[in-house]
């Protein structure tokens, strides 16, 4: 039965590798937590719901909703934090402006959609294969796949590409990037806009998972995804991965063993527990303070 | 702003900065506060109002980190969640009078205080916003597992009103109402006094830049550590008294919400103020109460506002003057007026 | 300097406070009194128009109650979760009232419905709680729909005179806060023993396992549905229990330890928004387990979110909107016309809630007071869509159920199903 949880936690564990994905992009880049990346989950489910009930079918709806919520990225930060960046603001302005963020996108859905849990059709057959007492859903293993193949996907961008190179220049060094002539602001609005689709594609899987999308869906797994990504070592793709799949299957492991009432803080108590121990997470680099 | 606007505002804050002015303008803050509960307000306007002022003490505490030692919590409903718990269940189980528990209460956030502040030791900046905020969680599910102290998800239900010598401070008596102004005026005077105190200095160094702090020879650590305490300790008071106003309290109480509606109070206000946190308090408090009818838009207006005030007025509605890094005196001022041709030798950090 | 600008500030605030106290009723004494200190104030707030504006404000809430109006209060949650459950107390209220309305009103007086939003959560209870008892006005209130925020407000109702009447509280505790409290729905134990009644004798189940979410209600449920099962016997056993959070999505981990129990019949203790998931969860890992709910999980969202999963779920009801009582066929094609769905059994029995304080408000006469219509509340036997409603002296009513079960995406009889 445990390592049934495992398997259960390790498939959810990926969805929050892909949420995790986008504050670890952000935060690499301009070392901001981007507290109104779990609203645009939310937004991606919800949207991509939104789609398939005007009936153009569910892959189109699928590939508009990912689209729609990696442009919805690139608007916050053009419309929220792009103009702070040029003011040369505080850290802390931009924290609350995502929070204020997160807030408009949250409720402007609830108030367009109601706040109730909505059915989400199945995006994988029924059934399931079975490896002696374990068994897997065709759900969970297209869970699995596909996370693990979008990650990849990520990585490559990430390491292979020449967009990916800026990216990681912009990381390294974001002022003697632009002096380079890279368009910095591009760079940041490309890493928005990765954000914003790979939470679309988190959100598509975990509705489909628990058949249910809703508008507050973004608030816990927003704070469970930023957990790993912190857990991994924020600004590390790898990290990411491993810190979503730690999450989900300690919080598995956790419903089981100690009662679901414990599974929503393991994510903060193993956090907690690493940062202390290791202050930048499992793969994060140590910043090194120039006085 | 025009420039004769400009010119009426500065003669305007010259005489506003005149002694006599001072003491009158306080007499009448005072005695509007003590007026309010013989206006025959209804119970409706009274809750808000203590609300209003139980976010300000929050705010307080808050800004005591934020503001002034730079560290930023986004957790502190953790903290207020604490205060709530340790005199409710002290009250309500044990029987204890409300203002015996009040000391444990302190000595309880204390010790969470001085919990918080050791990862303060290893992590700077954002890390350590995140370990508040994973504080706040963790506090939260500690309310729901510990269930034989705290009912769990159940929730503590008739929160008795706090009573001293047969007399109880209810809604209806004002006595809430007056409880929380005392509250929040003592906590007031008591930042007040702290920041211009060698502690007070002490913090808006580390704020200033910890580094340099540190070479000056400060204790960052027993400094910081400190700041997490009294902010622990104040909200902790506040969040007993709010136990006792809202008569209920569950988990949900203290969500991350709270969190981010007290580190917004002292944004809008304007971060390192003390009036700041008035203006914050009322704006944020009152806001969702008036738009009630504009039912699920009035949280957007809520983000709308954070985003805009960012934007545009970064240093909070009253921040105009927060960029002095030291309190002067008025005496100080004046020699600094004498000197204003040579602008620029004092105002920076 | 500073300290002036605090001062400043605190002024503001006090400024904003009497704002807030010109929103509130007031009489023309009070306004007088303040007037020359905000006139000070506002001196002193030069370029600040917050006051003005909420001057503005007070003019517009000045509008006095007519002469021959009468107020009802609905206090549900019409935005945030359970939501649709306030939304439907809204409008079966609001029927009511434009039924009487169209009659010629209570003693000649036209009812008035002013809705407030409690989000179900206790805080935004109390607050509302206040409100309402503050307005001096309205001494009816429809609601609250969550057993944990009927309990958290209704002091405040008592100790203000005004009569709560909830069509949804079931906690054994509620109707005991006082005399004022009323609830037109049964107490729990009954509706537990018509659950385990349908779990025993109708699917002829043995080993019962129970899931039931931690609230207020949930627990005390569960321990009353475990209370009964003991008494049953020694072959029918509960095998397992499990507590969840209400809203967590993943029920995964306690539907395993259920199924490992060897439960083959499942009591959901909790709403259609539990029922729902853990129908389509424990159908994955075991097609043939059957569920059995409450009478507030009966509502179309559970249909609509549980699909072919609930499929087989059943449960007890005192209203059946497809039942072929007259005055409920009437009901719910006036319902399903003006809104577009069919009433759950909690808006029928907030339906009938109104139509009580209605009903005891004309019996009381024009002028009587709060306490006059509670005694006739107290004393009235009403016949209304949910059956004939008599509360007892404590304001719990007993109802007959009906068994209930879903088949081909449709509410049936259970009887009819099998």
């Amino acid at each position: 039965m445990l390592f049934q949880q495992i398997i259960n936690g390790l498939t959810l564990g990926m969805t929050y590798a892909l949420i995790a994905v986008g504050y670890s992009l952000v935060f690499g880049i301009l070392r901001l937590v981007n507290f109104s990346h779990g609203s645009v989950y939310a937004f991606g489910a919800n949207s991509i719901l939104f789609l398939i009930s005007m009936n153009i079918g569910i892959m189109p709806a699928l590939i508009l909703g990912i689209f729609l919520t990696g442009a919805l990225g690139v608007i916050v930060d053009k419309t929220a934090l792009e103009p702070l960046r040029k003011q040369h603001a505080e850290s802390i302005t931009s924290l609350i402006t995502t929070i204020g963020v997160s807030s408009v996108i949250t409720n402007l859905l609830t108030a367009q959609l109601g706040s109730q849990k909505r059915s989400f059709p199945s995006l994988f057959p029924a059934g399931s294969l079975n490896i002696g007492s374990i068994s897997l859903t065709y759900t969970q293993l297209g869970m699995l796949f596909i996370s693990l193949a979008l990650l990849l996907g990520l990585l490559a961008i990430v390491n292979r590409t020449k967009i990916g190179l800026a990216m990681r220049a912009s990381e390294q060094n974001i002022r003697a990037a632009q002096i380079m002539g890279i368009n910095v602001n591009g760079v940041i609005s490309f890493t928005f806009f990765l954000g914003g689709m790979s939470a679309a594609i988190a959100g598509a899987l975990v509705s489909s998972y628990y058949s249910m999308a809703y508008p507050n869906m973004g608030y816990t797994a927003g704070l469970k995804a930023f957990a790993a990504a912190v857990l991994g070592g924020i600004g590390s793709l790898p990290g990411s991965l491993v810190g979503g799949l730690l999450v989900g299957s300690v919080e598995s492991m956790a419903a089981t063993l100690l009662g679901s009432e414990f599974r929503d803080s393991m994510a903060f108590i193993i956090l907690i527990i690493v940062l202390v121990i290791r202050p930048h997470g499992l793969f994060g680099k140590k910043e090194i303070k120039k006085v | 702003m025009t420039a004769k606007n400009q010119n009426a505002l500065d003669s305007l804050k010259k005489y506003a900065a005149t002694p006599i002015f001072t003491y009158i303008a306080l007499a009448i803050a005072f005695a509007l506060l003590i007026a309010v509960p013989f206006m025959g307000l209804d119970s409706y306007v009274m809750n808000i109002l203590v609300k209003v002022s139980i976010y300000v003490t929050m705010a307080l505490g808050l800004n005591i980190l934020v503001g002034f030692t730079g560290l930023v919590s986004l957790g502190q409903a953790g903290f207020v969640a604490v205060g709530a718990y340790t005199t409710t269940i002290l009250t309500t189980m044990y029987g204890w009078n409300y203002f015996l528990a009040l000391p444990v209460c302190i000595l309880f956030s204390v010790l969470v205080g001085i919990l918080i502040g050791l990862p303060s030791l290893r992590l700077t900046g954002t890390y350590l916003s995140i370990i508040t905020l994973g504080f706040g969680e963790i506090v939260r599910t500690i309310i729901i597992v510990w269930e034989p102290m705290t009912r769990g998800p159940l929730g503590i239900r008739g929160i008795p009103k706090p009573s001293l010598f047969g007399v109880q401070f209810t809604m209806a008596n004002a006595g809430l109402y007056f409880l929380s102004i005392v509250l929040m005026l003592l906590v007031t005077l008591f930042t007040h006094l702290l920041i211009r105190s060698k502690t007070g200095r002490a913090f808006r160094a580390i704020k200033g830049d910890e580094m340099a702090a540190m070479m000056m020879g400060i204790n960052v650590t027993y400094y910081k550590v400190l700041a997490f305490v009294l902010a622990a300790v104040i909200s902790a008071l506040a969040g007993s008294l709010y136990s006792t106003q809202l008569g209920y309290i569950d988990q949900n109480t203290f969500t991350f919400d709270m969190s981010t509606m007290i580190l917004s109070i002292v944004i809008l206000g304007g971060m390192g103020t003390i009036r700041g946190m008035f203006i914050g308090s009322a704006i944020l408090v009152i806001l969702p109460e008036v738009s009630r009818s504009l039912m699920d838009y009035r949280f957007v207006i809520y983000g709308l506002i954070l985003i805009l005030m960012m934007r545009f007025r970064p240093q909070g509605l009253l921040g105009w003057k927060s960029r002095r890094p030291y309190p002067i005196s008025p005496k100080a001022l004046a020699l600094k007026e004498e000197a204003a041709s040579k602008e620029g030798w004092s105002t920076h950090a | 300097m500073k300290k002036v600008l605090r001062v400043l500030s605190l002024l503001l605030v006090v400024s904003m406070v009497f704002g807030l106290a010109a929103c509130g009723p007031k009489d023309g004494g009070k306004e007088a009194d303040k007037k020359p200190a905000e006139e000070k104030v506002e001196k002193q707030e030069e370029g600040k128009e917050k006051a003005d504006d909420k001057k503005e404000d007070a003019a517009k809430s000045d509008d006095k109650v007519e002469a021959g109006e009468v107020k009802i209060a609905v206090a549900a949650p019409l935005t945030g979760d359970n939501s649709e459950y306030g939304i439907g107390f809204k409008n079966a209220v609001t029927m009511m009232a434009d039924t009487w309305n169209a009659k010629g009103g209570v003693n000649n007086s036209q009812i008035k419905v002013e809705l407030f939003d409690d989000k179900n959560s206790p805080e935004e209870g109390v607050s509302v709680a206040n409100k309402i008892a503050s307005s001096g006005d309205i001494h009816c209130v429809i609601g609250h729909f969550a057993s944990g925020v009927c309990m958290a407000a209704a002091p405040v109702y008592q100790e203000n005179n005004v009569i709560e009447i909830s069509p949804s509280s079931s906690h054994p505790d509620y109707s005991s806060i006082g005399d004022f409290i009323f609830r037109n729905n049964t107490v729990i134990v009954h509706e537990a023993k018509a659950s385990i009644d349908i779990a025993v004798n109708d699917l002829g189940k043995k080993n019962i396992g129970i899931i039931s979410i931690k609230t207020d209600w949930g627990v005390s449920t569960a321990g009353i549905v475990k209370d009964i099962i003991a008494d049953l016997g020694d072959d029918v056993s509960v095998v397992a229990h499990e507590e969840v959070i209400e809203g967590s999505d993943d029920y995964r981990p306690a539907i395993t330890k259920l199924d490992e129990a060897g439960a083959d019949v499942v009591i959901c203790v909790g709403m259609y928004n539990l029922v729902a998931p853990v129908a389509r969860q424990y159908k994955e890992i075991n097609p043939d387990i059957k569920l059995v709910g409450f009478s507030n999980s009966y509502s179309e969202e559970l249909i609509k979110l549980g699909g072919e999963a609930v499929e087989d779920v059943s449960f007890p009801v005192i209203f059946f909107s497809k039942s072929d009582d007259e005055k409920v066929k009437a009901f719910v094609s006036e319902y399903s016309e003006k809104f577009g769905s069919e009433p759950s059994a909690l808006t029928a029995q907030a339906y009938d809630s109104a139509g009580i304080y209605f009903t005891a408000l004309e019996k009381a006469g024009p002028g009587a007071d709060a306490k006059a219509v509670r005694d006739e509340i107290a004393k009235l036997s009403y016949d209304g869509v949910t059956g004939l409603t008599k509360f007892d002296d404590n304001g719990d009513v007993q109802k007959t159920f009906t068994k209930v079960t879903i088949k081909d995406g449709d509410f049936v009889l259970l009887k009819d199903a099998q």
